[in-house]
């Protein structure tokens, strides 16, 4: 049920997944940041996010750039939850129909 | 900004129930710097996290099942699933690996890009900064894009602006028992789940990730960042072969980043250092 091999490669990924984690931490942890490493670090959570879904704006079906352009209104007025439901239900339906 | 952040706008009357009588902070952050983080009863945190973390999951779920049945496919078994999304919390490295994974797999390739993916962990990882050792080394094992973008949504609402593990260890609950259920569950099925895209699930995703940027939003002015990586993803995801296009985009925000905060450091002295906090609500 287990091969070995595949036993070796699922935990070194977690091992350098951890560390990964845990070396940012211990190197970043009891430096007082200084201006310029502090606005760097306020940066990076919004530059990774939309990196990860930057593909969604060149995608290739206008079904799914009009549906992009519905889920983002919504994430401009609403709260998680419905912003959810939109962008499933608009690309849903609009996938269908285009 | 700050004061409309996506959590809060889901959560305020059902955290307010939950903590205002525990813990006076909560209802009151202008009159209180927090003294402890994560003071405000750890039970309550919790439920508050994983109420937060509740429109992820479902987010979470489609994700899960596809991965899980492309695992399955490449000769992942059915123990090997939940084995590897269970020990290595990251869905961005576990795509990849999949993607990569032969018979037998090359092991040395599949953790080089893993490990890759996960880079921008080394930087976000300071959010845990202020917590005690045990603790953090202990959190920083659940610390995904998700829980770690909820997480940093919420302190941005507290009054010390610091991360509460309470809440941050609710949302990973939450997340990590959807992800690994359902990446086996994906397993299982296999075959018969086909196509999730054709249904239009994958935009839970994105939309996820549109409402945790708008809480993170540092305005216009300091928005160069964002657009750089934005226009670079898009464009690396259309040139390069794999994830490349994350390392890419977020590289290239960091380093704009970098680069405006070198000339606000100058001209503003040491006023400047506080300039990125200014945006909170304090």
């Amino acid at each position: 049920m287990i091969d070995p091999t595949h036993l070796l490669t699922i935990g070194l990924m977690a091992l350098s997944t951890y560390l990964t984690r845990a070396l940012g931490y211990l190197a970043l942890r009891d430096r007082p940041l200084g201006p310029r490493l502090r606005a760097v670090l306020e940066a990076v959570p919004g530059c990774v996010l939309i990196s990860v879904i930057a593909p969604a704006f060149v995608a290739d079906r206008p079904a799914d750039l009009l549906a992009l352009g519905l889920t983002l209104l919504a994430a401009l007025r609403w709260s998680m939850l419905p912003t959810v439901l939109v962008g499933i239900v608009a690309a849903g339906v609009l996938r269908q129909l285009l | 900004m700050n004061t409309n952040t996506a959590p809060s706008t889901a959560l305020p009357t059902a955290a307010g129930r939950v903590c205002a009588p525990a813990s006076p902070t909560a209802s009151h952050p202008a009159n209180h710097a927090r003294p402890v983080p994560g003071a405000p009863s750890g039970l309550a945190e919790f439920r508050r996290g994983l109420r937060a973390g509740l429109p992820v999951m479902l987010g979470f779920l489609p994700f899960a099942l596809v991965l899980g049945a492309q695992a399955a496919q490449k000769g992942l078994s059915l123990l090997e699933v939940p084995l590897m999304t269970g020990l290595n919390f990251a869905g961005g490295s576990e795509f990849t690996a999949v993607r990569l994974w032969s018979s037998p797999p090359h092991v040395l390739l599949i953790v080089a890009m893993s490990a890759l993916v996960n880079s921008r962990h080394l930087l976000m990882s300071a959010a845990l900064a202020h917590l005690p050792t045990r603790r953090a080394l202990a959190a920083l094992f659940f610390m995904c894009d998700e829980s770690w973008a909820l997480g940093l949504a919420d302190a941005r609402q507290q009054p010390g602006g610091r991360l509460s593990l309470g809440h941050y260890l609710g949302v990973s609950a939450g997340l990590y028992a959807t992800w690994v259920s359902g990446t086996a569950l994906g397993a299982a099925l296999g075959p018969v789940i086909g196509d999730v895209q054709r249904y239009g699930f994958d935009m839970a995703f994105t939309a996820v990730f549109l409402v945790l940027l708008r809480g993170l939003w540092p305005g216009w002015r300091r928005s160069l960042p964002w657009m750089g990586s934005l226009v670079v993803a898009a464009l690396a995801s259309r040139l390069l072969p794999g994830v490349w296009y994350v390392a890419a985009g977020a590289l290239t925000g960091v380093g704009l980043a970098a680069w405006m905060a070198r000339g606000a450091a100058d001209a503003a002295g040491d006023g400047a250092g506080e300039a990125p906090v200014a945006g909170d609500a304090r």
